[in-house]
């Protein structure tokens, strides 16, 4: 222990900093647990939501708000990382025109700065041009489309899943050693080689932490699967959705996640099924856990035997 | 000295006699300057000769270097004694003297600058085909970047700017038109830090042979020739059984002959190496050097070290560099032992650096 009075203050505020960090964490979670325990059940996981539900305690299933919420992860996953991982590339190893770097980096700034239901109002405005209501579905009559679909709200999500890639790769790439670089273009390996076979494989970790951030972003949020997804909680999917020859159907329609069924059974919103409420935040918490421990296990790079 | 075998090592030898050192382990080797030698009040200082500038530091290190010797600490004989290492085999290329315009590597009025602050001024260096060429000289006088610019490495850094000729067997390798990956290929490189790649050990020799063969080769197709590298970086032997160990698990020193190994597979002409056993210990050291002299007869090693008694230990060829300018540069024995102007003469025998 130090014995200076400034040193000894300075470990107690960090001590006590963490400290709090931890209660609070450890307090909520066991709140979400005693809270929503009780209501998860194989019928809770299962099931579709009650026409009933805005009855209190009966508002039935959770299962197409969990199939929602993996969906969108999924589809805005499947475009922010690709593009997250490419514009980090291009950050650290190319720069060039600095222009279109220095764009990019501000770019990537503000998209992680704005609001998603900012995003969601743009989206809006965007996917309800009637050329694009193969996304959605066409509004009779006007030329228009809903602009509410799987589809539209992933693409959206892609963009708040994107900053979180960028960066957290960005740092991880910088993070290989130069002289690996180097050691490749000394054997006389190009550039894309030598990004392809070493500096990508050296950064995974960081890539997989990026990917952790998105995914908890696009699965936490809330606006745009409220404007861009319908508000279609409480609403079953058609019978047989998933179904090969149904499922673009399926994506072009109105759906729900996990956020927006706890949003509605919670008593801020119609529902007043605090029980429900709880239940499918506990899910949705689960559901990340293992999708970041999954990833953690599968970035881990393992060489060699032993 | 051992009795060598066969008639062509001792033509071979004779040729050589004439530039290597007389092989007299106690006189000549160690900078006669050096503090903690033993024999240094009994070699004779090259200070001596040299009055003006060394001088005073020659008479306060002479004394200390006595003091220091008196109490028998040095017993265990230092490991690093720079007794000269003797090539086993021969020189596959003609030496210097043979043909001294036989130039595998040439510097013509090379000049290179980082954000418009010069560090190199013209150099013309010559390297010969075959043997070791050591670039020597003080810390910051510009051999790291005058090795870096040969296989064009300098040229990473944006703010480089480079100018003069690199002749490659003649040919500019700063001619338009030149392919860096071959031009890499051609002439290798081990750097200061043992820097594998975090993958196994059979595949960091394999990254350098794969990609470029269009199909991916097999690891059964690759395995001789992973083998051979290996066992021409003396390395086999310790990991022949562990291939698929993480290659960062090795030591240090096996993780530098491991690159070695993988320079070797891309099968260059020549091998640049930056002060490949700064971050060794003194048995990977010797280890190390002892590859070099063996490798440098069947190509040609450029060689960076402010280890002087290292340059000593393995070099045929010296250059000395001071401040960005070539100095003196011909046969090691003549750099090290009678250089022609003051400035190496001081520095060789470890006035400064």
């Amino acid at each position: 222990m130090p014995t200076r009075i400034s040193d000894r203050l300075g470990i107690g505020i960090a001590y006590g900093a963490g400290g709090i960090l931890m209660a609070a964490v450890a307090v909520l979670m066991l709140w979400l647990v005693v809270q929503g325990v009780g209501t998860i059940s194989w019928d809770f996981l299962t099931g579709e939501p009650a026409a009933g539900s805005l009855e209190q305690g009966v508002s039935g299933g959770i299962l197409p708000a969990i199939v929602g919420t993996l969906i969108v992860v999924a589809f805005g996953m499947l475009v922010a990382i690709p593009m997250g991982l490419g514009v980090a590339i291009f950050l650290t190893e190319y720069r060039q025109p600095a222009w279109l770097a220095k764009g990019t980096d501000t770019a990537i700034d503000l998209i992680f700065g704005v609001p998603s239901v900012v995003f969601a109002l743009f989206g809006l405005a965007i996917f309800s041009q009637g050329w694009l209501a193969w996304l959605s579905n066409p509004v009779g009559g006007t030329g228009m489309a809903t602009a509410q679909s799987f589809f539209c709200s992933s693409l959206m999500m892609a963009l708040i899943g994107l900053p979180p890639v960028v960066r957290s790769s960005q740092a991880a790439i910088l993070g290989v050693p130069n002289q690996q670089r180097e050691a490749a273009y000394a054997l006389g390996k190009g550039r894309l080689t030598t990004i392809r076979r070493i500096v990508v494989p050296g950064a995974r970790p960081g890539v997989a932490t990026g990917i952790m951030l998105g995914i908890g972003r696009i699965a936490g949020d809330t606006a745009i699967v409220w404007i861009l997804l319908g508000g279609a909680v409480l609403q079953a999917p058609p019978d047989g959705w998933y179904l090969p020859w149904n499922l673009l159907d399926f994506l072009r329609s109105e759906g729900s996640t996990l956020t927006t069924y706890i949003y509605f059974s919670s008593p801020a919103g119609e529902g007043n099924s605090p029980g429900p409420a709880y239940g499918a935040a506990l899910v949705l918490m689960v559901v990340i856990l293992i999708v970041n421990i999954a990833l953690i296990r599968s970035s881990r790079r393992k060489i060699g035997k032993r | 000295m051992d009795p060598l075998d066969d008639q062509q090592r001792l033509d071979d030898r004779a040729k050589r006699q004439e530039w290597r050192h007389a092989l007299d382990p106690s006189a000549d080797l160690r900078p006669a300057g050096d503090p903690t030698d033993p024999t240094a009040s009994a070699a004779p200082a090259p200070t001596a000769s040299t009055p003006a500038p060394g001088a005073l530091a020659a008479a306060e290190l002479a004394p200390f270097g006595e003091a220091a010797a008196v109490p028998a600490v040095q017993a265990p004989a230092p490991a690093a004694a720079p007794t000269r290492i003797e090539r086993t085999t021969p020189l596959s290329h003609p030496p210097h003297v043979a043909d001294p315009s036989d130039l595998v590597l040439a510097a013509r009025g090379l000049r290179v600058a980082f954000s418009g602050n010069e560090i190199l001024h013209g150099i013309d260096l010559d390297a010969p085909r075959g043997g070791v060429l050591a670039l020597v000289g003080p810390s910051g006088c510009g051999k790291t970047t005058l090795l870096r610019s040969i296989n064009r490495l300098t040229e990473l850094a944006p703010t480089a700017a480079i100018g003069g000729q690199i002749l490659l067997d003649g040919q500019d390798v700063y001619a338009g038109g030149t392919d860096l990956n071959l031009l890499r290929r051609r002439v290798g490189m081990v750097f200061q830090q043992p820097n594998p790649f975090p993958m196994t050990i059979f595949d960091n020799v394999a990254f350098a042979i794969r990609e470029q063969a269009k199909r991916r080769p097999s690891r059964g197709e690759l395995m001789p020739q992973v083998a051979d590298v290996l066992q021409r970086a003396g390395l086999w032997d310790e990991v022949k059984d562990n291939l698929d160990r993480n290659a960062l698990s090795l030591s240090g020193g096996q993780q530098q002959r491991l690159c070695i190994a993988r320079t070797l597979a891309a099968n260059p002409e020549v091998i640049l190496m930056d002060e490949p056993c700064s971050a060794l210990d003194p048995r990977s050291t010797a280890r190390i050097e002892e590859l070099i002299v063996q490798l440098a007869g069947s190509l040609s090693v450029v060689i960076v070290t402010h280890n002087l008694a290292q340059a000593k230990r393995i070099a045929d060829y010296a250059a000395y560099l001071l401040n960005g300018d070539l100095i003196e540069q011909g046969l090691a024995k003549k750099v090290f032992e009678d250089p022609d102007n003051q400035s190496t003469r001081d520095f060789v025998a470890g006035m400064f650096g």
